[in-house]
């Protein structure tokens, strides 16, 4: 079973309800750090974790996701569905 | 003759993400991609990692662009086809099956090789590099009926490579030239602290050596060092560096030096050829020096830059680099330019006592750079001080102070 850490995305301009981070994936690349420094941060365990799921536009969010070299990001729509990685 | 508009060498992280970032921008222009590889985006940095090559993650987790991103985007994949010659005046490139294709515009991101080994027995089975899915599919293969292992090299690949090895239940040998591990990017002291936490797993380390012959038959038994020592070993693999591969290019006119020269737009000295990735050169305005920047991270934000830049929407690629890794329950982090040169200021930060040690990096009162180990949660705030050029020349007891909350510098 994954280990998933989620966070709840409210942006009423957004696709996007939900944002995921698959800890046993994540092996802090911090790809998604580099494009969005706003929303994710590592921590100690150097792994992303989301501070600001709010933060980003979905363009940018979307460009985060697809970043990460291990896909651990994973984002749902407003209905729950997992729309990334497909 | 084939013509593409938008043409990439290179089938990497910065040559996908150049061809994501024309197509965003051009939806009409035609995009190839070739690829010395037969396979599409596959993650380079997954092939380092142990829960990989142990299975704990499953081995299809590795690709992360199938057949249909390339033809939803229009992108043409041309794999298993090096690129062998330029011709900037006709604008076309020679491919190793004779092929000749023209562009309109360029893009150079063949990453680097891995620099090999030149001593008698080096071709045995059981020598292992890693830069290629098929190096990994191999170690993968080796680490099943390896009893004894052994890196060669103190940075990232003898790293990641000891603590998959030590894992996978080998008898792990860690060969260094240099006096302690990570040197000179680690002061003596970290890297003595990533040395203990190898040691504590069962990792024997050789300092100040190097392998001279590789002795078996036709596979690897045994490796003699330069002092006369022999190790039973049937599975070394190198991790000493990389080299690029320029000659092609220069032959064609473009600047090269360590490196693919380039601007920070990431335009090379010639008109319609741009680069990224691992053997980019490039002017990093944050840093005021030119660089060679080889890591996931900057392959993908380069090759968007000369993505935008190849598409008519110019940028500058303005950046804080950064690596991260772990293992040996140990976590590792480099942030911008961490080298120790002269002028430069370095302030500790907690000590590798606590286990938990950083060193922050100055230059004319601002931070260039850290290493991070087991303070990885404070690369986000560093690469933020770099970034702004915030002035810290009041600041160094926060900075030295283990407890003081980064952030707040900040503000």
């Amino acid at each position: 079973m994954a280990n998933l850490k989620e966070y709840p995305r409210n942006r009423k301009d957004s696709k996007f309800g939900k944002i995921a981070i698959d800890r046993d994936l994540c092996i802090g690349a911090a790809s998604c750090l580099a494009v969005s420094g706003a929303t994710y941060e590592l921590d100690g365990e150097n792994k992303a974790i989301v501070t600001g799921a709010d933060a980003a536009d979905d363009a940018t969010l979307q460009m985060s996701a697809e970043s990460c070299p291990t896909k651990a990001i994973l984002l749902f729509d407003k209905s729950g569905k997992q729309v990334f990685p497909k | 003759m084939q013509g593409f508009k938008y043409l990439i060498i290179g089938g990497g992280a910065a040559g996908v993400s150049a061809a994501d970032a024309i197509r965003q921008n051009n939806a009409a222009g035609s995009i190839a991609i070739v690829s010395d590889e037969p396979y599409m985006l596959y993650s380079r940095v997954m092939l380092s990692k142990p829960n990989f090559f142990l299975g704990k993650v499953p081995f299809d987790q590795v690709w992360l662009k199938g057949e249909e991103w390339y033809k939803d985007k229009n992108i043409a994949f041309l794999g298993g086809k090096t690129a062998t010659a330029l011709d900037v005046a006709a604008k076309t490139v020679s491919l190793s099956n004779g092929d000749k294709i023209s562009y309109d515009k360029l893009l150079i991101a063949t990453g680097v090789n891995t620099r090999k080994i030149n001593i008698p027995g080096a071709d045995k089975k059981g020598v292992h590099y890693l830069r290629s899915l098929e190096d990994g599919k191999a170690i993968m293969a080796g680490i099943k009926t390896a009893k004894h292992a052994v890196t060669v090299g103190g940075g990232f690949i003898g790293f990641e490579m000891a603590d998959l090895m030590q894992l996978a239940g080998l008898d792990t040998t860690v060969i260094i030239l240099e006096p302690y591990f990570w040197d000179p990017v680690l002061d003596e002291a970290g890297g003595l602290m990533i040395e203990r936490a190898m040691q504590k797993a069962g990792v024997k380390i050789i300092k100040n050596a190097e392998i001279v012959e590789i002795t078996g038959d036709k596979a690897v038994n045994e490796i003699v060092l330069k002092d006369g020592r022999r190790l039973p070993c049937e599975m070394i693999i190198y991790g000493i560096g990389t080299i690029a591969n320029l000659d092609w290019l220069k032959t064609a006119g473009l600047t090269t030096h360590r490196g693919l020269v380039a601007n920070e737009f990431m335009e090379t000295s010639l008109p319609g050829v741009w680069t990224a990735g691992d053997i980019a050169e490039y002017k990093d305005l944050i840093l005021g020096e030119n660089v060679v920047m080889g890591n996931w991270v900057s392959a993908h934000e380069q090759g968007r830059i000369a993505g935008l830049g190849m598409a008519g929407k110019r940028q500058a690629f303005r950046f804080v680099s950064f690596y991260t890794t772990q293992g040996f329950d140990t976590r590792v982090a480099f942030v911008g330019d961490a080298s120790p040169s002269p002028g430069r200021v370095v302030i500790p930060r907690g000590s590798p006592e606590i286990g938990s040690y950083a060193r922050i990096i100055l230059a004319n009162g601002e931070v260039e750079g850290a290493t991070l180990l087991n303070r990885t949660q404070e690369m986000g705030a560093i690469s933020k001080l770099i970034e702004r050029n915030i002035d810290v020349s009041a600041r160094h007891k926060e900075l030295g102070n283990a407890d003081f909350d980064l952030k707040k510098l900040l503000e």
